[in-house]
């Protein structure tokens, strides 16, 4: 009897020395995690995979000497370049085919397709047609982030309160003014879910038409220290690409946070999809 | 003012063509406008950029005659459910597992969202460095990515699941073998079918991404082989395969879950 | 010499019948009635009567069938959903059965919402607007978002929404519906208070018959689908009403008698 009770407390009201001891155990698990890693490169040799410690020290190495700096710059231009390009248009077009249910009809098994086919599978289109250089990460990104972008602003349109919209043409507003003050922020929250899971790919796409081909990135980074069996080049790139990704999410996280303050605590977003 | 009968001819006229219909044929003359433009883009750009929309239906055809589409489809699928497999027999394993040991979850987790964040695609040239241009580095990239999809729509259920039907069956003296057996297995149906339909397309595509960087064969390889050699009709021809593949599977897919999922009263849909 | 603010002749509406099938029953059908201004006339209907779809058509969200609606005796534009101008230009306000207050917003800047559409917001609209804010009771709640206010709140910040730019007309579709009972007499006592402030004209349609006495100069009786006026009576209790003690005041058990037979 008493049996059953502790199992069923255990789910619901942590008892009070619980804050320490999770810390301590992430902690722990942490510990393990690097001296698994340690003994692996023991055993493995630093070719094949590199030490912590030189892992780390390199980290530090390349930042202060700017060169990790220079490298994650280009990846995140291109990401950043990419995001307003594809970004932009594709928050816009839910707007302006707002007033024609047709058009989105009509455009909607394009739009389908679209986000259903492996954008990522034109990367050597575009190095074919841009050359090595920026412009073909930025289209891969644009392409990968617009139709992401597209269908969570649409849904965000079209979930649209009817009513709030009657309301405000009750007390006279005309359409621009709906437009901007009714079904904009409405939408918000939508588009930022798509931003917040769009950009993790966006990053990714930009890396990988890095790996492919490119003479600068992290992605560069990663394909260059392979070739030449420097794998703490390589785990630093890794290391330096998941950095920013994460920097990215929390900065969405935050700035959504900051403008959506008027919701109610209940409205959980939920993200699913590896990078 | 308006008679009632004027008002019953009012409302019963039927536009002249339905709504279907325009529709349609929208999207019929979309398609044409795009394969104009694909045609006129060659005209302009040249074929080193834009290969002829008849010169890619031409590989097409030899690329099927010859069978070599079919080895290059089967490479990119054999690892791409293999991969698919794997990642969601983990991804669903351990939430399961996870959900006996609020300590252990707690300790773990920060870890697992932590690695979310690295770009999978990055590891394939230290993969290649281990296992050489093979399947290996492919597989190991596309069960990173197929882990994730089923690991967060799992878990979510999970916690999502009624604590008082769990709380009951424990009352009951349920084993928690039984209690995740049947009370939160069947809690977590919906999500666990959606997040399949999500991976297993998401598989194909990484697998062909993957070929890009590591293979010697695969429509992920062929496209890639093809640009190296400035082919680009053979880029295109790829592109082409590659997008029907990646289509195709989401296509039965969804089929399957409207054929399984026909009785239910409600749909729960987790977006992406 | 006293002609009606508001006319409504032989209103008809059905919904638009799908091809080949049989044609949809009138929702409303024949209901004529006239509004004079600075009157509180109460419509009173069981659900489903098309209550919300007569006044949808009155501040011209909706196309009517066939009938006519004339404003301050000029007929306003019908069946042709192009020429309609919701809310008639301003001149008719809709507070409508759910609050619909724009939730990234707070209390004051909903209520200031009409003003910012309508290019009124100055010194002197904004006083207004805070002087209505404080008669409802939000005094000290202007910055709150809707999500932090409770049911009843919300549908005052709702009520001087529309009050706040004066439109001479304003529609009410049971307002005060979804509140448990304390809340709605609270409403009720600050509606009748802030209408004697202005005597604006109010068309309001409830279920209730106790409200539609109560808040009524006069109360008519909408009939089963479809719908027209089936009764008519005039609310002869003196105002200022007392909310409260409203039940027990003379003549009210008789006129609520009278009126739920016909209800029924």
């Amino acid at each position: 009897m008493s049996n059953a009770t502790a199992t069923i407390d255990a789910d619901v009201v942590p008892a009070p020395g619980w804050r320490w001891r999770t810390h301590f155990d992430r902690l722990l698990v942490a510990v393990v995690i690097v001296a698994l890693w340690q003994v692996g490169s023991m055993i493995f040799g630093v070719y094949w995979l590199s030490t912590p410690w030189a892992t780390t020290s390199r980290f530090f190495a390349m930042l202060f000497s700017g060169e990790l700096i220079r490298h994650s710059g280009y990846t995140i231009e291109e990401s950043f370049i990419g995001a307003v390009i594809g970004g932009v248009p594709a928050v816009i077009l839910p707007f302006v085919l707002r007033r024609s249910p047709i058009l989105v009809s009509i455009l909607d098994p394009f739009m389908v397709g679209g986000y259903g086919s492996p954008k990522l599978a034109l990367a050597p289109l575009f190095i074919l047609w841009f050359g090595i250089g920026l412009e073909s990460k930025i289209a891969l990104v644009a392409s990968v982030l617009f139709f992401i972008v597209y269908f969570s602003t649409l849904t965000g349109v079209r979930a649209l309160d009817a009513k709030l919209v009657q309301m405000a043409q009750v007390m006279g507003a005309s359409e621009q003014q709906l437009a901007r003050k009714i079904i904009f922020p409405a939408a918000v929250p939508n588009i930022f879910a798509g931003f917040r899971i769009g950009l993790p790919y966006a990053i990714g796409a930009a890396v990988i038409t890095e790996l492919i081909s490119s003479n600068r990135g992290l992605g560069y980074l990663v394909q260059v220290g392979a070739m030449n069996f420097d794998t703490t080049q390589c785990f630093v790139a890794i290391l330096a690409a998941t950095i920013i990704v994460h920097a990215v999410g929390f900065g969405v996280d935050g700035t959504e946070r900051l403008l959506l303050r008027w919701r109610p605590s209940s409205e959980a977003t939920l993200q699913a999809g590896g990078n | 003012m308006t008679t009632i009968d004027q008002a019953t001819t009012l409302l019963e006229r039927e536009p002249p063509i339905s709504r279907k219909t325009i529709v349609i044929m929208g999207r019929a003359a979309l398609a044409v406008l795009l394969v104009i433009g694909w045609q006129a883009g060659a005209e302009t750009f040249g074929s080193i950029f834009f290969a002829y929309p008849m010169d890619v239906v031409r590989r097409l055809i030899e690329l099927t005659v010859s069978g070599q589409v079919f080895v290059d489809l089967y490479a990119t699928l054999r690892v791409s459910t293999i991969g698919f497999v794997l990642g969601t027999v983990a991804g669903v394993l351990l939430p399961f597992l996870l959900r006996r040991s609020k300590r252990w979850t707690e300790a773990i987790e920060p870890y697992v969202l932590g690695s979310q964040g690295i770009p999978k695609y990055a590891l394939a040239p230290w993969l290649i460095l281990w296992f050489g241009i093979g399947d290996t580095p492919k597989l190991v990239i596309v069960t990173a990515m197929v882990f994730y999809i089923p690991f967060v729509n799992v878990f979510a259920g999970i916690r999502g699941v009624d604590q008082r039907l769990v709380k009951m069956a424990r009352i009951v003296g349920a084993s928690e073998t039984k209690i995740s057996r049947e009370v939160i297995w069947n809690s977590l149906m919906p999500f666990f079918f959606t997040s399949l339909k999500i991976a297993l397309p998401r598989a194909v595509s990484a697998c062909i991404v993957g070929e890009f960087l590591v293979s010697t064969e695969g429509v992920g390889h062929y496209i890639e082989h093809a640009r190296e050699l400035s082919d680009t009709v053979g880029v295109f021809a790829g592109i082409v395969v590659a997008t029907t593949l990646v289509l195709a599977v989401n296509g039965i897919v969804e089929y399957l879950e409207r054929r399984a999922l026909a009785w239910r009263p409600t749909d729960r849909d987790m977006v992406l | 010499m006293n002609a009606p603010l508001l006319e409504v002749r032989n209103l008809a509406k059905r919904f638009p019948t799908r091809a080949g099938r049989e044609p949809s029953p009138w929702v409303i059908r024949d209901l004529t009635f006239a509004v004079r201004e600075g009157e509180f006339l109460t419509i009173i209907g069981p659900s489903g009567a098309g209550k919300s779809t007569l006044l949808n058509m009155i501040a011209q969200v909706e196309s009517a069938s066939a009938g006519e609606i004339l404003f301050q005796g000029s007929q306003i534009g019908l069946g042709d959903s192009k020429a309609m101008r919701p809310g008639l230009d301003r001149r008719v306000g809709y507070v409508t059965q759910d609050d619909n207050l724009l939730p990234w917003r707070t209390t004051i800047d909903n209520v200031l919402f009409p003003l910012e559409v309508q290019g009124q917001l100055d010194d002197k609209s904004r006083a207004h607007a805070q002087m209505l804010v404080d008669a409802v009771g939000l005094k000290g709640f202007e910055r709150y978002y809707p999500h932090e206010l409770s049911g009843g709140m919300r549908k005052r910040a709702a009520l001087i929404r529309t009050l706040v730019y004066d439109p001479p007309v304003i529609l009410m579709d049971e307002p005060f519906g979804a509140v448990d009972a304390q809340t709605r007499m609270q409403l009720q006592e600050d509606l009748l208070r802030l209408w004697t402030l202005g005597r604006k004209t109010i068309v309001f349609v409830t279920h209730d018959i106790t409200e539609a006495i109560l808040l009524g100069d006069r109360a008519l009786v909408l009939t089963k689908q479809p719908s027209r006026i089936g009764a008519e009576h005039i609310i002869t209790i003196p105002r200022p009403r007392n909310v409260k003690s409203f039940l027990t005041m003379p003549g009210f058990a008789e006129i609520y008698e009278r009126i739920r037979a016909e209800v029924l």
